[in-house]
């Protein structure tokens, strides 16, 4: 089975129409980051999550004013889709207090439904914060390192143009994120450490994708004219493009399956992931080649490329 | 031929390798369920018994799951260095307690190392150390060092006696590590009762015997405490949920919660304890008793006759006369004349001389024995005890008398410590991953496998045989090294399967591209191999170093990931390219192949 067989496809004649397209993307999830912000999860904002499940699923709102009444502070949540809900408080250091002020009360006013506590975690506020540093400093050290080796293995204009295009890439994410946060109780997209996984690994697999395509064009253009290298770089983005578009079809078919499978505390990550995965695909194409191109059109001198 | 011969050995011995080590898991699995497969549960004891060696040792090196699939504990505690400190501190003025606050506060933000925020903040108001710490000739630096080496010992001390306490509880392969300057990570698997380990860890257990003072000067003393408003006068209490519910009683008065008995008992209704309590650790409540006093309340409620319930004052001499640091032995036992549980202890014999010594001058007179600022008992001495021991009644069950055992002989910690971040995961929330988890790695398994063959037929065959020695080199590297699987980790597996086969895509479509240029099928198979390498090398590498960093930055779970993903990744540069090549060779001098074969 063939797709995109001798695809012929301008993409470099195209590229104002995605510098546009990305912008205006990006624009809009900055303004939703800055109106909406986001929905952090207690890794980093700190707090207290308690899951229950019950026998028989139970009305949302009757919960609600039952935790209300036994002084319980917090929000009432469907989790995932079967008969378990999310019970939200602020940071407590004794959840066993917590826990038995929630089954006290669950269990005297719903007698009918047993409900069972499945898990309890709490995160108090100066881990939050650490968690919030490390994570910040892992995107950092990420796309240091990643500008570092490419510009080694390329040179500083790919290196560049791939670390926009991961840029690109998680501000994306993170607009949708802000954008959708906490609309669907199917997954409430919350930030949190599986999330910054998640970025990491946008992030390794946004410079794959670009490198396999630099690759192309590394190996295309030595000892060319200026004057074809839109040509090549078209031609490259037409010869990489079946491979660009399998993997990221294999990956997202996986990320799909633990979408729907892996039940709802790995759901954000692998909403994450797929989007993540859909846009990297597509900055490599629209945006990490044409940036380069752009570039080297106003730097004038032709590319010397290191490396095989 | 015979650089396959050697790569055939090498792939070989990895799979091997790989079975022999996923073997124990198996043999686990199979043990597990013939054990529980036996009707009644003698049979299943005499299978145990008669297996023993071969059960443990299969358990000892099968894959081991992470807490969040087999259900405990991840606690990370914080030993309070800033209270030893403040302990350590001489002199302590208004300007002390200003500086200590605002060093409270930024400590309170990061797991920064207590002694530096304190030496910056000193430097800042240009206020020398020694003028509070150790010795005035000290320069700043030698205050500090000192500083540190009292909190790493105190940091490494609570490490040593929570292990203790958590040993004699009986909690299989624990986990306690020290974090930073100051931080404890503690995981415990298959945990059933959490309120006692927390309470068992917790537990400061610090013991001291006061002289309990004349009624009179109680009496004295609470009329005078009484006149304070009950709620702390600047910032409100500090929210947590038993004050939070117990916040709705009105009362503005100390004395409108505390009452006086006919017999000179002063109590206070139990709805108002812990309102109580905050109140008389306050500095304007203390302020108003007597020199070297304080207010304590019992520890257990005291009941009328139509079952209200009350706690006691006592109005006690601050500095303890004895402190548990005197007690070398604890037993749990009921008492002889009521049955109750009750904690006996011996002394050593520094403890034992000065016992004998204070008991004997205060005879007629009462001594609370107060457990963590809470009165247990305040017995009246009847004679000189010569032998170094005493008792500790006036305990709610006989498992709360074997936790304060425990804590008692594995000695009381150094400095308070506070839980900042617990997750505790029941078992049946982690069988449910399990089965999440499962279901994901057989769907994404089997879509990746049926994809590559529809997409390449014969190599996507080739392919899929090596997407299964990454798997199992994936798994036998986890079980070898005694790596736990958690979700975020399975996760990682069913990841890797999709883009573990972004090496073969890579090559593949460069084979294609080669045969359509018209050259052979050996010829474009090595010329896909060798051009594809670097693309592959480039993106392998950028992955690793992601997987790295979140490995070094992230915590828990999210480590399990970056811990799957790496080995994946590395062993997909093998599987995808090494295996791959092998097989189509012996493919092409089987004559098993032709140009259609790559689809």
């Amino acid at each position: 089975m063939r797709l995109f067989q001798k695809s012929n496809i301008n993409f470099m004649g195209h590229r104002k129409i995605a510098y546009v397209f990305s912008t205006v993307l990006i624009l809009v999830g900055l303004v939703s980051l800055f109106v909406r912000g986001l929905n952090y999860g207690i890794d980093f904002k700190g707090g207290s999550e308690v899951v229950i499940r019950f026998e028989q699923s139970a009305d949302v709102g009757t919960v609600r004013s039952i935790m209300r009444g036994a002084g319980v502070k917090g929000s009432v949540k469907q989790y995932g889709m079967d008969r378990s809900l999310l019970i939200k408080t602020d940071f407590q250091g004794d959840t066993s207090t917590l826990k038995s002020l929630i089954s006290n009360s669950l269990a005297t006013q719903l007698p009918s439904n047993p409900a069972e506590i499945l898990s309890i975690q709490a995160v108090g506020p100066s881990i939050a914060s650490d968690m919030k540093m490390s994570a910040l400093k892992a995107l950092a050290a990420a796309l240091i390192g990643i500008l570092l080796y490419v510009s080694i293995r390329f040179e500083i204009k790919f290196a560049a143009a791939g670390v926009v295009a991961i840029f690109h890439d998680v501000l994306m994410v993170l607009g949708l994120f802000s954008l959708l946060g906490g609309i669907f109780d199917y997954m409430p997209l919350e930030v949190d450490q599986s999330i910054i996984a998640a970025f990491l690994t946008i992030a390794g697999y946004s410079i794959t994708d670009t490198v396999v395509v630099y690759d192309r064009i590394r190996e295309r253009i030595r000892g060319q004219k200026p004057s074809d290298y839109e040509r090549i770089f078209n031609e490259s983005l037409n010869q990489t493009l079946s491979r660009t578009v399998i993997t990221s079809g294999t990956t997202m078919l996986t990320v799909l399956v633990l979408f729907f499978f892996a039940g709802p505390a790995i759901r954000g990550f692998a909403f994450a992931m797929f989007t993540g995965i859909l846009v990297g695909t597509y900055s490599s194409i629209f945006v990490a080649a044409p940036i380069v191109f752009d570039w080297q059109r106003r730097a004038k001198n032709p590319i010397k490329l290191k490396g095989a | 031929m015979k650089n396959n011969t050697f790569k055939l050995i090498l792939i070989a011995v990895v799979a091997l390798v790989s079975v022999w080590s996923i073997w124990p898991t198996y043999r686990d699995y199979a043990l597990t369920k013939k054990l529980n497969s036996f009707d009644s549960r003698a049979d299943s004891l005499k299978f145990a018994l008669d297996h023993r060696e071969e059960i443990e040792q299969a358990h000892d090196k099968s894959l081991k799951l992470g807490l969040d699939l087999k259900g405990g504990m991840h606690l990370v505690m914080e030993v309070d260095i800033l209270d030893l400190i403040e302990q350590k501190a001489w002199n302590k003025d208004e300007n002390f307690n200003r500086i200590m606050d605002s060093v409270r506060q930024r400590a309170g933000e990061s797991n920064e190392n207590v002694v530096n925020i304190l030496a910056a903040e000193f430097r800042k108001k240009n206020i020398k150390l020694s003028r509070y710490f150790y010795d005035v000739r000290d320069s700043d630096q030698e205050v500090i060092s000192k500083l540190n080496a009292e909190a790493q010992d105190a940091l490494i001390r609570a490490k040593e006696i929570i292990r203790n306490r958590i040993d004699q509880y009986g909690v299989a392969e624990p986990v306690i590590q020290t974090q930073g300057s100051r931080r404890l990570i503690i995981e415990l698997s298959g945990v059933t009762d959490e309120a006692r380990v927390r309470r068992l860890l917790m537990g400061t257990a610090k013991l001291e015997f006061k002289l309990v003072k004349e009624p009179q000067q109680l009496l004295r003393a609470v009329e005078r405490v009484g006149t304070v408003s009950l709620q702390a006068p600047s910032r409100p209490a500090q929210a947590d949920s038993a004050q939070a519910s117990a916040g709705e009683v009105v009362a503005k008065k100390l004395s409108e919660v505390i009452g006086v008995m006919p017999n000179g008992q002063v109590f206070t209704p139990a709805y108002a304890h812990d309102l109580v309590a905050a109140a008389l650790k306050r500095d304007d409540v203390n302020a108003l008793l007597p020199q070297d006093t304080q207010l304590l309340l019992s520890a257990k409620p005291e009941q009328t006759a139509n079952g209200e319930k009350y706690y006691l004052l006592y109005l006690v001499q601050k500095t303890p006369e004895l402190t548990g640091g005197v007690i070398t032995e604890a037993k749990a036992t009921f008492s002889s004349q009521d049955s109750q549980p009750e904690v006996l202890m011996s002394m050593n014999d520094e403890g034992t001389s000065k016992w004998a010594r204070i008991t004997g001058a205060n005879i007629g007179k009462q001594i609370a024995i107060v457990l963590d600022g809470a009165v247990y008992s305040a017995p009246v001495v009847q004679s000189r005890i010569p032998s170094g021991n005493s008792v500790i009644n006036g305990i709610g069950s006989l498992e709360e008398a074997k936790d304060l055992e425990i804590i008692l002989k594995a000695g009381s910690l150094p400095a308070p410590v506070r839980i900042i971040e617990e997750r505790t995961i029941g078992p049946s929330l982690g069988s449910d991953y399990i089965r999440d988890g499962l279901l994901s790695v057989t769907w994404g398994f089997t879509a990746v496998v049926i994809f590559m063959i529809i997409y390449y037929n014969k190599a996507g065959i080739a392919a899929d045989l090596a997407l299964v020695l990454n798997i199992l080199i994936v798994i036998s590297v986890l079980a070898g090294f005694s790596a736990a699987l958690t979700l975020p980790g399975i996760a990682g597996i069913v990841l890797t399967m999709g883009m573990a086969v972004d090496a073969n895509v890579l090559i593949y479509e460069r084979i294609r591209e080669e045969l359509a240029d018209g050259k052979s099928l050996k010829m474009a198979i090595d010329a896909g191999y060798n051009k594809a390498f670097s693309s592959i090398l480039d993106s392998h590498v950028t992955t690793l170093a992601a997987a790295f960093l979140l490995y070094v930055y992230g915590v828990g779970p999210v480590q399990g990931f970056a811990v799957t993903l790496m080995i994946g990744t590395a062993a997909s540069l093998f599987t995808a390219i090494v295996v791959t090549k092998v097989l189509f060779d012996m493919f092409l001098d089987s004559k098993l192949m032709n140009d259609k074969s790559f689809g």
